[in-house]
């Protein structure tokens, strides 16, 4: 195991931040590290000061005795090792023979954990994922205090070298899936990986361009949660969004404190996510197909103030409601690109002005404004797939602005036979309810009480059906 | 894989198919055949659907593990010639009935919500549907039937409540007053609408057979026929002498229904619910052409087969060349002897002939 140290010194030949030092132990060594990546007083303790003491050594075996004081000292098999673990903040130290041992002086730069901010919570922990992978390990590892608790390391992308973890618990993930994610993580030929979500997908079998077929976290109580139902945790060196697969569609309308909260309260909270979605995506094609074609099925006296409110507007309906879901998408947009200072003001004095000023200049009706921000505030209680339901939700307004109901409902059969046939990983996306499986149901819309959830799903491939062992 | 289907889904498919398409035109030309007595009709129709039924799941058992498909059966018990012609019948009968239903929704759709668009324009997103959901399998198509399944349900009976309430039973007597002959004579000659289990001679490779093989299809059927026999009871009921006159019976039962035009129609919304249902049916009977055509021509589409797809859309333009009510003529005229041997001798013979392919097929192993 030779790496050779003059071909390791040109490929760093220029860079102002190569540390090299020469030592004389009984045989000469030569320290390497790399300023940026470590640790100044790591390398001065658990490097130059135990080596400083040795006066005698004859081999690399015996240098290696004397770096105890640092935890991580390992030899790396080859070059290709040796340079990972130097751009990792590693120190290498190489002897006359060209052996060489690299030690961990890793610096921690980073944020703290802290609370993230896609998922806070009223009730229940509050540490979130941060973008340190070796952190973010042991958060896990914090709550999972067992040796069944596996992790996969892998290293990702020809130039960035990431770091990527994959945990699952053993004896209760299926063997099967483990495999076949690591193996699609070894595969993956790219330059580099930035964010866990360049991972999502490679991870995305059926490479579908709609919905998101991996699931992601910030919280690793969530990430836990999910792994002792049989899932995997993938955790991206730089990214605090830890992935979890296989994905169901059904996790999107669980939050992550609906498990710390009474479950009826959960159940009732649930459905109105569930009702939400269904009305963002429908109601403002079917207020446009009954204003143009069904009029007959508004009550009349709600038809009458439709007609009111809409008879100066100088679009059609279809028009009219299509500008006002534009209008809210480039609100949201704008939004989440404002600095966090103004976004909050600025989108609402937005949102209320425009709202306003179009409806008083008789560019758009109230109803079809109040239908459009009805729609649009509904879309984000499935935070992961709000653009894409937005999407939708233009697509199937357009057709039924087309077609009518006929076309509501073509559009509608569609997506539905489209989420149907999702499978990734044995996994169907929309089961627990297409295919229906009761037993899975406990914590679907309807919540259970935890006590109660005594099986694992059956949706999510996994070795031990029990959850008591 | 894509076309594998549980005996829960093909159940709860099976009532979707019998509901989704019978409320149409089906109950006014059955009033204009024996008057107040087309429930009786319907009742005959479906006895001999069930018959057929139980001998269907019993061959359905038989097949088991084999994975045997209609073709591969037909094929190993009787000859192949045998085999394609049936297959050939099959093919016109999903045709005709594809075509039927999209033309009884095409005429709900211009008279009950006044959206007049051309034959093409009408029917292109729903062979566009059609296909897509081929190209998924039976698999997704099952999926989506049980996922709405409750929804369609839901709007059929709460279509069916205010009109129920309103219904003088005493319209129904005295029984047989259109002759009971006649009343069987209709069963048989409108049986083209019914005998809906034969979409499962084409996935029959596909089923995840259980244990429990005949309790939840009989369930589905009984159900199913019950909801069916009762709205044509409440429909020439509610409506006597004028029944024939009303194409589209559930478009007319929802004037009976809670909504009134101070209140908004919202009948019209269950209705559209409902009518999903017949769109799953025809998604259905377009996956079983498709298959026909596969079978026909001795392959096995590996990947969605455009040209397959292609002869089956071309069909969707029949409407244009003839009307439904020429077209129901000429079948009744001309078709209904081959339509009936495969609607209801063949799932007679179904169970003999996979103990005979099951039998050769092992020899042949052996």
């Amino acid at each position: 195991m030779k790496v050779s140290f003059d071909r390791f010194q040109k490929l760093w030949r220029g860079q102002d931040d190569f540390r090299l030092r020469e030592l004389n132990c009984g045989i000469t060594l030569k320290v390497a590290c790399l300023d940026t990546m470590c640790d100044d007083a790591k390398v001065s303790e658990f490097v130059l000061q135990p080596l400083a003491y040795v006066v005698e050594a004859r081999s690399i075996k015996e240098v290696e005795q004397k770096l105890a004081a640092g935890t991580g000292v390992r030899q790396p098999p080859n070059l290709f090792a040796a340079v990972e673990d130097f751009t990792n903040g590693y120190t290498l130290v190489f002897d006359e023979k060209n052996n060489c041992l690299s030690v961990d002086t890793r610096t921690v730069v980073g944020r703290s954990i802290a609370e993230p901010p896609t998922s806070m919570v009223m009730r229940g922990p509050r540490e979130g994922f941060v973008e340190d992978v070796k952190v973010n390990v042991t958060l896990i590892r914090k709550r999972l205090k067992t040796p069944n608790l596996k992790i996969v390391n892998l290293a990702v992308g020809k130039y960035t070298n990431t770091a990527v973890a994959v945990c699952y618990i053993e004896g209760i993930a299926e063997q099967r899936i483990v495999d076949d994610v690591v193996q699609r993580l070894q595969s993956v030929k790219t330059d580099g990986v930035l964010d866990s979500s360049y991972l999502a997908r490679y991870l995305d079998i059926n490479k579908t361009f709609l919905f998101r077929r991996v699931g992601s976290t910030e919280k690793p109580d969530i990430a836990v949660g999910k792994m002792l139902e049989g899932r995997l945790a993938v955790i991206v060196d730089g990214s605090p969004m830890v992935l979890t697969l296989p994905y169901l569609f059904v996790e999107d309308m669980q939050s992550p404190g609906d498990y710390y909260e009474n479950e009826t309260m959960t159940t009732l909270s649930r459905t109105l996510r569930f009702i939400s979605v269904i009305a963002s995506v429908l109601l403002p094609a079917l207020y446009v197909c009954l204003q143009v074609y069904n009029y007959q099925i508004i009550p009349l006296r709600f038809l009458i103030t439709v007609l009111n409110a809409s008879e100066a507007i100088p679009f059609s309906p279809l028009t009219e409601m299509l500008l006002v879901l534009v209008v809210f998408d480039i609100l949201r947009e704008a939004n989440l690109r404002m600095p966090s200072a103004v976004g909050i003001s600025l989108s609402l004095v937005g949102a209320i002005v425009l709202g306003d000023a179009a409806v008083q200049a008789g560019l758009l009706g109230a109803p079809a404004v109040m239908i459009g921000a009805l729609s649009g505030i509904g879309l984000f209680t499935l935070p992961d797939n709000t653009l894409i339901l937005s999407l939708l939700r233009l697509a199937v307004t357009f057709i039924g602005g087309v077609m009518g109901l006929l076309g509501v409902i073509v559009s509608t059969l569609w997506i539905v036979v489209y989420l149907c046939s999702m499978q990734d990983y044995k996994t169907p996306f929309l089961a627990p309810f297409a295919p229906d499986i009761p037993e899975d149901r406990q914590d679907a819309v309807a919540q259970i009480s935890v006590p109660n959830m005594k099986k694992r799903p059956r949706s999510i491939p996994n070795e031990n059906r029990e959850r008591r062992g | 894989m894509k076309n594998r289907v549980s005996i829960d889904q093909l159940a709860l498919m099976y009532i979707l198919l019998v509901m989704g398409g019978k409320f149409l035109t089906l109950p006014s030309l059955l009033a204009k055949d024996v008057g107040h007595d087309s429930w009786l009709s319907v009742t005959f129709s479906f006895v001999w659907d069930g018959i057929c039924l139980c001998f269907l799941l019993w061959a359905i058992r038989m097949n088991g593990t084999a994975k045997m498909d209609l073709s591969a059966i037909l094929d190993n018990s009787v000859t192949k010639p045998v085999s394609k012609a049936v297959l050939a019948i099959f093919f016109v009968i999903f045709v005709l009935r594809v075509n039927v239903l999209l033309s009884s929704c095409y005429k709900m759709f211009s008279v009950t919500f006044d959206v007049s668009t051309n034959w093409i324009v009408y029917v292109l997103p729903v062979a566009a549907l059609s296909f897509f959901a081929v190209s998924k399998g039976f698999n997704a198509i099952a999926r989506t039937g049980q996922l709405l399944f409750g929804l369609i349900l839901l709007s059929v009976l709460a279509l069916f409540v205010s009109p129920f309430m309103q219904t003088e039973w005493g319209a129904l007597l005295p029984l047989g007053e259109a002759g009971w002959g006649k009343i069987l004579l209709t069963s048989y000659t409108r049986s083209f609408w019914f005998s809906d289990y034969i979409f499962i001679y084409f996935v029959l490779d596909g089923i995840k057979t259980k244990k429990h093989v005949f309790a939840p299809m009989l369930v589905s059927f009984g159900v199913g026929a019950f909801l069916c026999i009762l709205l044509n009871a409440v429909f020439v009921a509610l409506f006597g002498y004028l029944a024939p006159n009303f194409d589209l019976a559930m478009s007319k039962i929802g004037v009976f229904s809670a909504a009134s035009t101070t209140n908004g129609r919202w009948d019209w919304l269950t209705l559209s619910i409902w009518l999903v249902s017949v769109f799953i049916k025809v998604v259905v009977y377009t996956f079983c052409a498709y298959k026909c055509v596969e079978k026909l021509v001795g392959a096995h589409f590996v990947k969605f087969n455009w040209i397959a797809a292609g002869i089956v859309t071309l069909t969707f333009t029949l409407p244009l060349f003839v009307t439904t009510d020429r077209l129901l003529d000429t079948v009744i005229k001309w078709g209904i002897i081959p339509f009936t041997l495969v609607q209801y001798v063949l799932p007679l013979l179904m169970p003999l002939f996979t103990h005979i392919a099951k039998r050769r097929t092992e020899v042949a192993h052996e």
